[in-house]
């Protein structure tokens, strides 16, 4: 749990993130660091979603499910004077052929939740753990948390866009983290 | 002699505005009711917001499983000894966790403070907070006023002036 708990530090609290980066002059694989911006991303592994859930009582098909899935952890920190303004909607994971990956909304969790009737606690903390899906993100503001997606073959690419400004249709910054990969992704054997 | 008193003036009516604006972390908000917060502790003993009319309040909101509340806690508690709670009363809520999760941590982190225990995590979702942790300043009239963006350190300089001087003016 150490470990998990370091991932969602830096995660939720990218300000080590910054550190980190600040640290290295070579780019840091998986993180993108400019335009007053730092974005890190990184997959989770199985074993590493069951065993997270699983700790925190999540049924056993629930946690099924989630091994099944690929999330990609991810933490964001901006040092612009202005909004930055986070729509998921606007991000694109993309595979080494320029396929898309499909992401997983917050609401599509909701038929499967529903459908094994997992307890208002555990869809709550699922909740908590999943990255907004839209946010203004206030100068200094951190934001993180786990995007879900259709677990693809090979790396992919996440190419992250966010409108800048008081209004959400301002300028517009692109930032890119290659060479993230769910490979080995699958269902672990789950003691109920 | 009237100059420096007037220039003593002026400082510290200087000092009075910079004391009230929020430090850095702090987003004002637009001063909407709270929401209901009616919650108990691990041991049964159940608090009201509600009942706490007449004093600031800190809500925070916060897990174990979330890295940042971790380093967050023990700089609440520091805080919370440093102001009187008839001023400013802070209230913890884990959000739907088990007493066995929280008994295991906060005795670590923050072992004089207390938390009430959102069990299923409704009270937290009717609040919105923008992510965990979050903490909102609730006005001595019940209504929100400053969130915290993120974890913050509350016993920095800064968050204690800001702090007492709202705890001041109830």
């Amino acid at each position: 749990m150490e470990y998990w708990n370091r991932i969602l530090f830096c995660t939720l609290f990218p300000a080590c993130l910054a550190g980190a980066a600040s640290a290295a002059e070579a780019p840091e694989p998986g993180t993108y660091r400019g335009q007053g911006i730092v974005l890190h991303a990184s997959a989770r592994t199985s074993e590493q979603m069951a065993a997270f859930y699983s700790a925190r009582g999540f049924p056993a098909n629930a946690v099924s499910a989630l091994a099944q899935t690929c999330f990609v952890t991810v933490g964001m920190r901006h040092e612009r004077r202005e909004t930055v303004w986070l729509e998921l909607a606007n991000w694109r994971f993309v595979d080494a052929a320029g396929n898309e990956v499909r992401r997983l909304k917050r609401s599509d969790w909701d038929a499967p939740w529903d459908q094994i009737k997992l307890p208002p606690a555990s869809r709550a903390t699922f909740g908590w753990t999943q990255m907004p899906e839209s946010r203004d993100l206030q100068p200094g503001e951190p934001v993180g948390g786990n995007v879900a997606l259709i677990p693809p073959a090979g790396v992919f690419t996440l190419e992250a866009k966010f409108r800048v400004g008081d209004a959400p249709n301002g300028p517009l910054l692109e930032a890119r983290i290659p060479g993230i990969s769910c490979e080995g992704h699958g269902a672990p054997e789950v003691k109920p | 002699m009237m100059r420096t008193a007037l220039l003593l003036l002026a400082l510290c009516l200087a000092a009075a505005a910079h004391a009230a604006e929020p430090p850095p972390g702090l987003l004002t908000l637009d001063g909407r009711p709270a929401p209901a917060l009616k919650l108990a502790d691990m041991d049964g003993h159940t608090t009201d917001l509600e009942q706490l009319r007449g004093s600031w309040v800190l809500v925070h909101f916060w897990a174990t499983w979330c890295g940042p509340c971790k380093k967050e806690m023990p700089t609440l508690q520091r805080m919370s000894a440093q102001i009187p709670a008839t001023g400013l009363r802070v209230l913890l809520v884990n959000t739907a966790e088990t007493d066995d999760e929280v008994f295991a941590f906060l005795p670590s982190v923050a072992p004089d403070m207390n938390t009430l225990m959102d069990r299923d995590g409704k009270a937290t979702e009717r609040w919105q907070p923008r992510g965990l942790p979050s903490s909102f300043l609730v006005d001595p009239q019940g209504r929100l006023r400053y969130l915290a963006l993120g974890g913050r350190e509350w016993d920095a300089a800064g968050y204690l002036a800001f702090l007492r001087g709202l705890a001041g003016r109830r």
